[in-house]
């Protein structure tokens, strides 16, 4: 069972997206203020171009752990690969801290106890332990799931929004645009996310333009929340978190009908689920790979890499804002390492397609 | 031969034809047709005079189904099967007739599977009936049937039927050959096959369709499915299955497209409602009040207020009840049925609530939901199971826990296949050819392909 | 070794079953069951020299009988020096868990209003459960006892309040609502002013007896409820850094809702004649250059709507005004605006977001103008009243 590539397209068009509604508005509402839109529309076309080179990577149907093997032997795959899966996983702690921060906002009245979360450890758990195929096949369900979610968020808080809040552009100046860039760097890796997948997908003719395309038709979906996300609260957008749950709750029919938003708030909170579980999947298969052979490898995997995981947040419960500022601040450079230089050497050194047998 | 039929239902019939010889019949009292019997075989018998040859002798019965057989063990097994044998002197091999009559009961309409337009014929127990069903509904060459016996004991008939051409081979051989290899004492049902045709076999969610209709049956074969009649059992198999098929009914292709396309939304609507209704309920009252607004939240506040069980604890009462009325009101004679609704309905319901055990809101949630399974019948094991995990889930965890679990069920379905078709095509993996057939219901002129999902070799079935 | 790992799967999952039915049966994940809950759907802050008092108006569910029909309700007050404190001493008196999930309005007394109301609205807004898009309102005397006592509309208050808060009533112009997101964005932002509706209580005439549908609770602070009260909100309160700075009469908050082009089928008086406003656009236009210029513009549509003396039945039916009515409605709105600056400038109030719209325009303006007296702002104020044909 392997992910085919219009569910590739499917996840770089609304999954992908979607892991950027929680904290991040209202980081960059802090450190860009009104121009909150120009550090992430740069970050997007760095991003696309990103994936574009990980797609052309993809052509030579072979994982990257496959890749450095071919290249530099075991030893030197396998150091590569726990490397990469590390950095999965330190890719995927902040996910997680937002969503504990999204369930403790939306689905519950009163802060509730820190074991709720523990669940979706379990639920990590069964998902990592499968092959990407699965969760492949869930992003043909995901999809327009996440199109009806965030449309029906956007459609009921357009009307609320002040577009011209978003002036005067350049407001911020170059420091605003730079820490907006530098400060969203950890939001912004899926073509990290991709890099793990490659080889483990097929390669059709023409994906790396309709993947690049899709994700920034996503873009543009994320980049049109946050114009509305900034034109809804203006100069308390700092304080809103989670993001998409806040925006729409100020439609007009809301007294008469009810919160009838949480069903596309739920909506969106359902495909963040699976988008924060797949770095974790993606590190557990590279390690599998890597080390692997006994069919149990990756559900042992799979729970220690999800114990890992659990026992951070835990540890972490009393200092979000320190870590929070800490991974988007203080070790935001360990991001565009995976996400920019990595695939950018990858396709210098294997970017050459094999040429082909004549036959 | 007595030594294997020590029965007291097997009888047997002695005789001498013309030349003396003699002739002895063994048939089973209950499964033969005497009148056919003597009619046919016996009597021409009587006057014979031929050589002792089985062939001969067959020749001369006026029986057009006669076998020959050497064996005595698999003589046997005919005589027990109900096929009369017939044994003489200086026989080279025994004769067997083909004059069973077994009981059956009249082919009726399902009650499982009602339809107000549409034909309603339904299978029945016996798998001869049912294949003349199919056969008459699929006057084509095309059509194959293949008996083969499973059960050590019970050596009941299956029937595997498939349209040459239309299904994968892959399928009918993989079917085959997991029949092949059951090693049962007694087939009893068809139900039992699909435990052993399941790759999952401890999976919630089932991997077999079924059907008690012989329109639904032979339109599943032309689709490119394969079929399975077990002898004993209404209950028709097709297989390979997707989830979609429960939602289909067939008197969606009867009735106009768009009220097709209305009616199964209403079922999937039906079913969702039915599953997470009472979970939401709970989670609500105990962990999102928000979920309700405010003044439907005072009115069930108040219905609750003086109840002395917590909502959940509540709602798994009921719905534990609702579950063995459920299951009294199936078992139950039919005599003390009007007795026992009225038990259910006026005790356990209204009373309940007066007295103040439950609350109103919880009956009409439960009922509701309870109703709402019914809309999709043929998921009924499974959804009922999903309901209550969905309930304890929000008992527990609140609305997380109806997520996470969602998640889980959803992740489930997708990753299950069986002989090589996803239990949830054509949503997942996305096949927008065969939604044509899915919750929409195109105009039955637009489809003029057979499902992608099930990659028959013949795929147009239209022009 | 074999056998178990083939049965493994299934008795993880019965194992996870039997530890789901555990929790269901024992949970302690701490979920607040509804019967222990205070439904706060509303919240009046005071203010004294000790701190704050918060008067919550909870809701307390009625029996299912329907012929005791609506909400009943109950005021409990509770005192601190912040108002999460008042909360926790709300917590601590009663027992109960109060929810602010739908606390859709919050009243803020004379006492609060006079310093910076940011020092309790602050509470609020922190408060992720707090739904931002409560409504806001200012109140002539004490917050806890116009929500204590007995409406004549409603047997709880809080719903009589919001029913003047209404879409329909903001149409007609007669109120001028804000939500707590559109105070704070305001508040912080580069005007630092906002406006509340401000409401105030007078007794039903002749319904000095009698009780109304609100239950005192034992501890309430409320004066007993003897007098059925009307609540009027047609005066709005302007705030400026947090604080109360005026108070905008009827004309002048009907002016303000024509700006924002709010009013649709509102009515207004000119001289014995009512008219019926049909069609609004208020336009309030900041032209950012070296001397910024500053307009207000209102363009109405208007007919016949009433008048104080008969007419002929052919001027019934069309309803249309005279050239000199139009003249002298367009005078009359136009001074309703000017009066509505004047109010603004007097009370340094800069309600209508000048400087906000100047610094989108232009923040190099913007930085020229922004500490420059409201009054030395050049604003030109024209109403335009068309009759409807």
């Amino acid at each position: 069972m392997k992910p085919s590539s219009r569910q590739i397209c499917f996840f770089l068009a609304a999954v992908a997206p979607v892991g950027k509604l929680v904290l991040m508005p209202a980081q960059l509402a802090a450190d860009a203020g009104n121009d909150l839109l120009f550090p992430v529309l740069a970050q997007l076309v760095l991003q696309a171009a990103l994936i574009f080179c990980v797609l052309l990577l993809a052509r030579h149907d072979c994982t990257v752990f496959a890749l450095v093997r071919r290249a530099a032997g075991d030893v030197a795959a396998r150091i590569f690969a726990v490397l990469l899966a590390a950095f999965l996983l330190f890719f995927a702690f902040l996910p997680v801290v937002e969503q504990k921060i999204t369930v403790r906002s939306i689905f519950y009245d009163t802060i509730p106890a820190h074991l709720v979360f523990a669940p979706f450890f379990l639920f990590s758990a069964y998902l990592s332990a499968r092959a990407l195929g699965s969760l492949g096949r869930v992003w043909d369900i995901l999809a327009p799931l996440s199109a009806v979610g965030m449309a029906g968020v956007l459609l009921l808080s357009v009307g609320n929004a002040d577009f011209g809040a978003l002036a005067p552009f350049g407001a911020a100046g170059t420091g605003g645009f730079i820490d907006g860039i530098r400060r969203t760097c950890c939001w912004f890796c899926d073509s990290a996310l991709l890099l793990a997948m490659i080889g483990l997908f097929p390669y059709r003719k023409g994906l790396a333009w309709k993947g690049t395309l899709c994700y920034l038709g996503g873009g543009l979906a994320l980049l049109f929340f946050l114009a509305v996300f900034y034109g809804v609260f203006g100069e308390i957008a700092v304080l809103q978190t989670p993001a998409f749950a806040r925006v729409s709750a100020f439609f007009s029919a809301a007294t008469v009908l009810g919160r009838i938003d949480y069903l596309f708030i739920f909506a969106l909170a359902f495909v963040m689920t699976f988008y924060v579980v797949l770095p974790v999947q993606e590190a557990v298969g590279t390690l599998a790979e890597a080390f692997g052979g006994a069919s149990l490898l990756p559900p042992l995997l799979s729970v220690g890499c999800n114990a890992l995981l659990f026992a951070a947040v835990s540890l972490l419960n009393l200092s979000p804002s320190q870590t929070i500022s800490t991974i988007t601040g203080t070790l935001f450079w360990i991001f565009p390492l995976f996400s920019a230089v990595l695939p950018l050497v990858l396709l210098a050194l294997f970017g050459r397609r094999q040429r082909e047998k004549i036959s | 031969m007595r030594a294997l039929l020590p029965a007291q239902d097997i009888l047997s019939f002695a005789f001498s034809d013309e030349k003396g010889r003699a002739y002895v019949c063994l048939f089973a009292d209950a499964l033969t047709d005497k009148d056919l019997l003597a009619e046919q075989v016996l009597r021409p018998l009587f006057s014979y005079a031929g050589a002792p040859d089985a062939q001969a002798v067959a020749e001369n019965t006026l029986s057009p189904e006669v076998r020959t057989q050497t064996s005595l063990s698999a003589l046997a097994e005919e005589v027990l099967a109900g096929n009369p044998v017939l044994l003489w002197e200086g026989a080279d091999a025994g004769l067997i007739v083909g004059t069973k009559k077994v009981p059956v009961r009249a082919v009726a309409e399902p009650p499982t599977d009602v339809a107000i337009k549409g034909p309603r014929e339904g299978f029945i127990e016996d798998v001869k009936t049912n294949t003349s069903l199919v056969r008459k509904r699929l006057k084509t060459g095309e059509l194959r049937v293949e008996m083969l016996t499973v059960g050590r004991r019970s050596k009941t008939v299956v029937a595997l039927c498939w349209l040459e051409g239309t299904c994968r081979e892959e399928v009918v051989r993989e079917v085959r050959a997991k029949l092949s290899s059951i090693d049962i004492d007694i087939l009893p049902d068809s139900s039992y096959l699909t435990r052993f045709l399941a790759s999952r076999p401890h999976s919630l969610v089932k991997q077999v369709g079924t059907t008690e209709k012989p329109d639904i049956f032979c339109a599943k074969l032309a689709e490119g499915r394969v079929g399975l009649l077990a002898d004993g059992s209404p209950i028709a198999l097709t297989l390979p299955y997707m989830l979609i098929e429960d939602f289909q009914s067939g008197e969606d292709y009867f009735v106009p497209a768009f009220r097709a396309t209305f009616t199964r939304f209403l079922r999937l609507f039906a079913l969702l409602v039915a599953i997470y209704l009472p979970a939401f309920y709970v989670a609500a009252q105990i962990f999102k009040l928000q979920l309700l607004p405010v003044k439907l939240l005072l009115t069930i506040a108040g219905s609750i207020r003086d109840i002395p069980l917590s909502p959940s604890l509540e709602m798994l009462l009921v719905l534990l009840v609702l579950e063995v009325l459920n299951e009294a009101s199936i078992r139950m004679p039919k005599y003390v049925g009007m007795a026992l609704s009225v038990v259910g309905a006026l005790v356990l319901g209204e009373t309940a609530v007066s007295a103040g055990f439950v609350s109103t809101p919880a009956i009409i949630i439960i009922a509701f939901s309870g109703i709402g399974l019914y809309a999709v019948p043929n998921l009924i094991e499974e959804t009922s199971v999903l309901r209550l995990l969905m309930l304890l889930t929000a008992g527990s965890l609140g609305t997380y826990g109806i997520l996470l679990l969602s998640a889980l069920v959803l992740t489930y379905l997708v990753s299950t296949e069986n002989f090589g078709v996803p239990l949830a095509a054509p949503f997942s993996p996305l096949i927008p050819h065969d939604l044509r057939d899915s919750f929409l219901k195109y105009n039955l002129r637009s489809m003029k392909l057979r499902p992608t999902a099930l990659n028959s070799p013949n795929k147009r079935r239209q022009k | 070794m074999k056998k178990f790992l083939k049965c493994f799967p299934v008795k993880l999952w019965i194992l996870l079953f039997a530890l789901l039915v555990l929790t269901f049966f024992s949970n302690d994940f701490g979920l607040v069951d509804i019967q222990k809950t205070a439904l706060v759907l509303a919240a009046g802050i005071d203010r004294d020299e000790d701190g704050f008092r918060l008067t919550a108006q909870i809701a307390v569910p009625k029996g299912t009988d329907r012929t005791t029909g609506g909400t009943s309700s109950v005021e409990i007050d509770g005192r601190g020096s912040t108002v999460s404190e008042c909360i926790s001493d709300l917590y601590a008196r009663t027992g109960w868990v109060p929810k602010l999930i739908y606390c859709d309005l919050v009243v803020l007394g004379e006492s609060a209003a006079e310093k910076d109301v940011f020092d309790c609205l602050d509470a609020f807004l922190r408060n992720e459960y707090m739904p931002d898009s409560c409504l806001l309102a200012a109140c002539a005397g004490s917050a806890g006892e116009l929500l204590s006592s007995t409406s004549a509309i409603d047997d709880t208050s809080a719903l009589a309040l919001e029913k003047l808060f209404s879409d329909a009533a903001e149409q007609a112009g007669q109120v001028m609502t804000t939500t707590l997101r559109e105070f704070a964005i305001g508040y912080f932002g580069e005007s630092r002013s906002g406006y509340m509706p401000y409401v105030r209580a007078q007794a039903q005439e002749g319904s000095d007896q009698g009780q109304g549908g609100s239950q005192s609770g034992g501890q309430s602070m409320a004066s007993p409820k003897t007098e059925e009260k009307i609540y009027s909100a047609r005066e709005t309160a302007i705030f400026s850094d947090g604080v109360l700075v005026g108070i905008l009469s009827p004309e002048e908050t009907f002016a303000f809702s024509l700006l924002k082009g709010n009013v649709y089928a509102g009515t207004f008086s000119v001289d014995g004649t009512s008219y019926l406003v049909l069609r609004d656009r208020g336009d309030i236009r900041v032209t950012a250059s070296a001397s910024p210029a500053f307009s207000l513009f209102v363009d109405c549509t208007v007919q016949h709507y009433g008048e104080s003396h008969t007419s002929a039945p052919e001027q019934l039916v069309k309803g249309t005004l005279s050239r000199q009515e139009e003249e002298a409605v367009s005078a009359r709105l136009t001074q309703s605006l000017q009066a509505l600056w004047t109010s603004c400038t007097q009370a340094e109030c800069d309600l209508l977001f000048f400087r906000r719209s100047l610094r989108r325009a232009s923040p190099a303006v913007y930085a020229a103008w922004k500490d420059l007296p409201l009054s030395a702002l050049p604003v030109t104020v024209q109403a335009r009243v068309r009759s409807l044909r």
